[in-house]
């Protein structure tokens, strides 16, 4: 991360400056000249080649309105140049939030952008590998963006460097600058698809069983989701017709908690496998809003439920080391 | 407010970029109108609209497309090529260009060909400027940057966004004011050519002018032109009209029919001066042959004006004179051309050795003026008297000098002179020289301008191709002499010009009439603002961009300097445009350029902020880092998160300048890394 220190010496320093291939941007970053490059488009070469052929045009036949024209239009061309860089420059990036996500599933992560004093037509904003989006700012505003990634592999990972670049007014120009972010996200190992049932929790069968049927302990309905426990379903509400419900009920007790434990599932299975496994059982507690715990080697969670809970479960499975 | 990134490559034209392709192709092919073929014209035009019929995707959608663009440009070649009996040539070329665009716009379908067909149209609209390039030439070319920029924002924003036209217009029409100082810039700096890159074919159909052939008619219908063919700013006083002779093409062969000139390459001598020069400069407009025109005689060969010395000697640069008194070119005159020339009233032009031979000539038809010349001959003691005799034949005869002659058959000059009586110029020159030959003088056609137009305030002259005129030279004592039967036939046409010479209900061109109206007036005001358009803009040439270059003390330059220069003019101008658009940087809120620089230097003494640690965090770890300044780091953080965070408005002021008291009550990064 300190690669501009001297150790790195002078080359590394200019290579990223040039191509911000590390992570070094603190925020906010404004883009500046520095960091703004900017060349002609396909349709922008193709009408200076046309301007240059009528040049040479005018320059055979002593045409000096075909200079006039030619000279007109390149001026325009000139400052287009120097309207598209504006377009750019000036712009105010800073880094809000990294995603987390599943992995095959999208990553996203949010960044602000600024437009300063002036407005902004058609600012693109592209993270390497992902869908670019495209924003109009009006002057002092400040827009978050979200950046869509695709979560490859289990893990850390990161945005990586973003490219904002702009062709604003004519398409003859197109500036852009990179930005970036220490912006990491966390990528999920992807859940198992069918996995087996949650192993059994402290409670009996009859125990549970017998918490289902009282009422006492039910602390509210929420929206029928798929894939909630049919003896979850509030029945008396669908047959009542007031729709779907879910019941909920209150603390760890009352469903039962279970311990996810990487040294009890079986040994044939390696170690992508049992995190996938892992994970789709923290989903199905959550779903059936059991409490966990988890252990693996070399990192516990102590019995807990909610969506905190689940978060710091699923990353701890993301940042399991490889071994 | 945001969207995703459209294919614009792929994207179907919108109604709205196809509405903004067919204004660029009609502003581009409208100046062309008058000088392509009709047929052309009408049907790349009609091409165009067609495209704007809906439903809008006729053409472009159907199977018909992948053959409609080659089976057309096909039949366009075909009939282009048909019209012209050439092809490779400019004028074919334009036309085809012309249909072109308007066949490939008609089956345009994605944003890749709208490029194209910018790109096409914008090439179109510099082909005008081969046909003119008076102002109203360049008013015309106005809307093609305009719709030319307008065409690229349209195509740049997408085909789904339906921006407002008038924002799609006042961009590029910003961008190109703003860049109208670079333009004139280039234009006066950019290096000019003395003569073509490659050869100019020879189009000179569309021109009006002399040839250097002359047959009943071919001057009479030049008459009818009101077109300018030269302007002359005199030195000193003009002449007066009837010495208003205006030297072009000679002729001196004659078939019988027609008259040509012969093919000789000799260079001849200057005519010997016996009165006051007269120096004057031509602006010649281009006729796409070599000659110059001189008033009647050339003591002193043209060269180009040259602002200090105004007229120097006999070498000349530009043309050469031939054996005949005609001043040629060295190159086609194919662009406006300014000379200094001087001549002379009177002077003497001594007969070369074989020119009385040359120029006695005669084919065997025509037998009645042969024995009509023969017989009066006879009757005189003296050519002198013969001339006479031949001019006071004309005036006292019933000739009738008009522009609608009736046609002449085997032996038009026997018919004119015995029989019809009714001739233009050309007439009266051909069968006066045709009746000198027969009595045995030498004599030949000399065509060129006789007349010429003062302008309003007397600055100028302008000669028009209405005063395109015939005149005989004959050969008496060894002295060429000029001779003008149309004086003797209508002498007001020597006097007072056409207008004034002609019977009334004759077609004559509205500006060769005499009466002096105010749409004349007009026509003479707008002829004074084109002669400074001329000379200032269009006549812009090498030798012109040098007397600027002198002027400004750049003539010396190297091409090197010259490039810097425009360079350097460049950069200024760029960073002008950025200036006057208020590039003063980055807006910034103040606190967080403060903040900012607090954190760089903590950051180079060793403690970087982690992207996830709030001010009020890093504060407290740099405070533990550097115990000895807790207070002020403290307090920085704090600060900043009040103002940034915060709801204090009123007091930003007072806090803004506590956390830059703060920041500066941090020691320097070296000092911090000093620290254990």
């Amino acid at each position: 991360m300190s690669t501009i220190t001297a150790s790195s010496g002078w080359l590394a320093h200019w290579r990223q400056r040039l191509w911000r291939l590390a992570p070094d941007d603190r925020d906010p970053v404004v883009l500046r000249h520095s960091r703004i490059y900017i060349l002609p488009t396909r349709r922008g070469l193709a009408v200076m080649a046309t301007l240059v052929i009528m040049l040479l045009t005018s320059m055979n036949y002593a045409l000096s309105l075909g200079f006039a024209l030619s000279f007109l239009c390149a001026g325009m061309v000139a400052a287009a140049l120097l309207a598209t860089f504006r377009n750019l420059a000036g712009i105010a990036a800073s880094p809000l939030v990294a995603g987390e996500a599943f992995a095959g599933g999208q990553l996203e992560f949010t960044l602000s952008l600024a437009s300063g004093p002036r407005p902004r037509t058609g600012i693109e904003v592209a993270p390497r590998d992902g869908r670019s989006i495209e924003v109009d700012l009006p002057a002092g505003a400040t827009r978050p963006l979200r950046l869509a990634v695709e979560a490859r592999r289990r893990g850390r990972q990161a945005l990586g460097r973003v490219t904002a670049s702009s062709h604003f007014p004519l398409g003859l120009w197109r500036a852009w600058a990179y930005v970036h972010f220490p912006l990491t996200g966390s990528v999920y190992p992807v859940p198992e698809a069918s996995p087996p049932p949650l192993p059994p929790g402290h409670l009996g069968s009859d125990a549970r069983r017998a918490a289902f049927a009282s009422d006492a302990e039910l602390a509210g309905l929420r929206d029928y989701q798929r894939g909630d426990a049919q003896n979850r379903i509030a029945w008396k509400a669908v047959a009542r017709g007031a729709g779907w419900y879910t019941k909920l009920f209150e603390g760890a007790g009352g469903s039962g908690a279970v311990d996810l434990d990487w040294a009890e599932l079986p040994p044939s299975m390696d170690e992508e496998q049992r995190l996938s496994r892992l994970a789709a059982w923290i989903l199905a507690a959550e779903r059936e809003t059991r409490a966990f715990s988890l252990r693996l080697p070399g990192a516990e969670l102590t019995q807990g439920q909610g969506a905190g809970h689940r978060r710091a479960a699923l990353i701890a499975l993301a940042l399991h080391p490889n071994t | 407010m945001k969207r995703a990134k459209a294919k614009a490559a792929h994207a179907r034209l919108s109604r709205v970029q196809t509405g903004w392709l067919a204004a660029l192709l009609l502003c581009a092919q409208f100046p062309l109108w008058p000088s392509v073929h009709p047929w052309v014209a009408v049907a790349g035009t009609g091409l165009a609209i067609l495209r704007l019929l809906p439903p809008a995707q006729r053409f472009s959608s159907s199977k018909l497309r992948g053959l409609l663009l080659p089976a057309l440009a096909l039949i366009a070649a075909l009939g282009i090529r048909a019209q012209f009996g050439y092809f490779l040539a400019r004028d074919p070329c334009v036309e085809f260009l012309y249909l072109l665009v308007s066949i490939k716009f008609l089956e345009a379908r994605d944003a890749r060909d709208g490029s194209l067909l910018i790109c096409l149209a914008l090439f179109l609209a510099v082909t005008q400027f081969f046909y003119a390039q008076s102002l109203f030439a360049a008013l015309m070319a106005l809307p093609v940057v305009v719709a030319l920029g307008a065409n690229l924002a349209s195509l740049r924003s997408g085909a789904e966004v339906r921006a407002d036209w008038r924002a799609q217009v006042a961009e590029p029409v910003r961008l190109t004011l703003q860049g109208i100082p670079l333009a004139i810039m280039l234009f006066v700096l950019f290096p000019r050519l003395a003569g073509p890159l490659w050869g100019t074919a020879t189009d000179t159909a569309a021109r009006t002018g002399l040839s250097e052939r002359m047959a009943p008619g071919s001057i009479s219908e030049l008459s009818l032109s009101d077109a300018v063919a030269f302007r002359v700013a005199f030195v000193g006083p003009p002449p007066s009209p009837r010495d208003r002779y205006w030297r072009g093409p000679v002729l001196a062969r004659f078939d019988g029919r027609e008259w040509s000139a012969l093919s000789r390459l000799k260079t001849g001598n200057l005519a010997r001066r016996e009165g006051p020069p007269i120096d004057y400069t031509v602006t010649l407009e281009p006729h796409g042959k070599l000659w110059l025109f001189a008033l009647e005689h050339a003591v002193g060969l043209p060269h180009l004006p040259d602002e200090e010395a105004p007229l120097r000697g006999p070498v000349s640069d530009i043309a050469f004179l031939t054996y005949d008194q005609q001043l040629l070119a060295r190159n086609m005159i194919t662009q406006t051309v300014r000379y200094a020339q001087r001549s002379a009233l009177r002077a003497s032009v001594p007969a070369l050795e074989g020119d009385a031979s040359d120029n006695l000539r005669m084919p065997p038809n025509n037998q009645r003026t042969a024995a009509f010349a023969r017989d009066l001959r006879a009757r005189v003691d003296s050519d002198r008297a013969y001339i006479d005799a031949v001019l006071s034949w004309f005036h006292s005869d019933p000739f009738v000098y008009t522009l609608t002659p009736p046609l002449l058959d085997r032996d038009p000059v026997d018919a004119f002179l015995f029989d019809t009586k009714r001739g233009f110029c050309e007439h009266y020159a051909g069968a006066f020289v045709v009746l000198l030959r027969a009595a045995g003088i030498p004599a030949r056609v000399v065509t060129g301008y006789q007349g010429g137009e003062m302008s309003l305030d007397g600055d100028y002259m302008i000669v028009r191709q209405s005063d395109a005129h015939a005149w005989a030279e004959a050969l008496l004592d060894g002295q060429w002499q000029r001779f003008d039967p149309t004086g003797a036939v209508a002498p007001s046409r020597i006097e007072r010009g056409l207008g004034a010479a002609l019977p009334a209900g004759e077609p004559v061109p509205y500006l060769a009439r005499m009466e002096m109206t105010w749409l004349k007036s007009l026509r003479l005001h707008w002829d004074a603002l084109n002669y400074q358009w001329q000379r200032g803009v269009v006549g812009f040439n090498v030798q012109r961009q040098r007397d600027l270059l002198r002027e400004v003390g750049l003539d010396n330059a190297r091409p090197v300097q010259l490039a810097v220069a425009v360079l350097g003019v460049a950069i200024v101008w760029g960073l002008l445009v950025l200036g006057l658009s208020r590039m003063r940087g980055a807006h910034v809120d103040p606190e967080l350029a403060l903040w900012s620089r607090a954190c760089r230097r903590m950051a180079r003494a060793g403690l970087v902020r982690r992207p996830d640690e709030g001010p009020l965090d890093f504060s407290e770890r740099a405070a533990s880092r550097w115990p000895q300044w807790s207070t002020a780091i403290r307090s920085i953080g704090t600060l900043y998160a009040r103002l940034r965070y915060g709801p204090e408005r009123e007091q930003r002021a007072a806090l803004l300048a506590q956390l830059r008291s703060s920041i500066d009550a941090l020691p320097g990064a070296q000092r911090l890394r000093a620290q254990p």
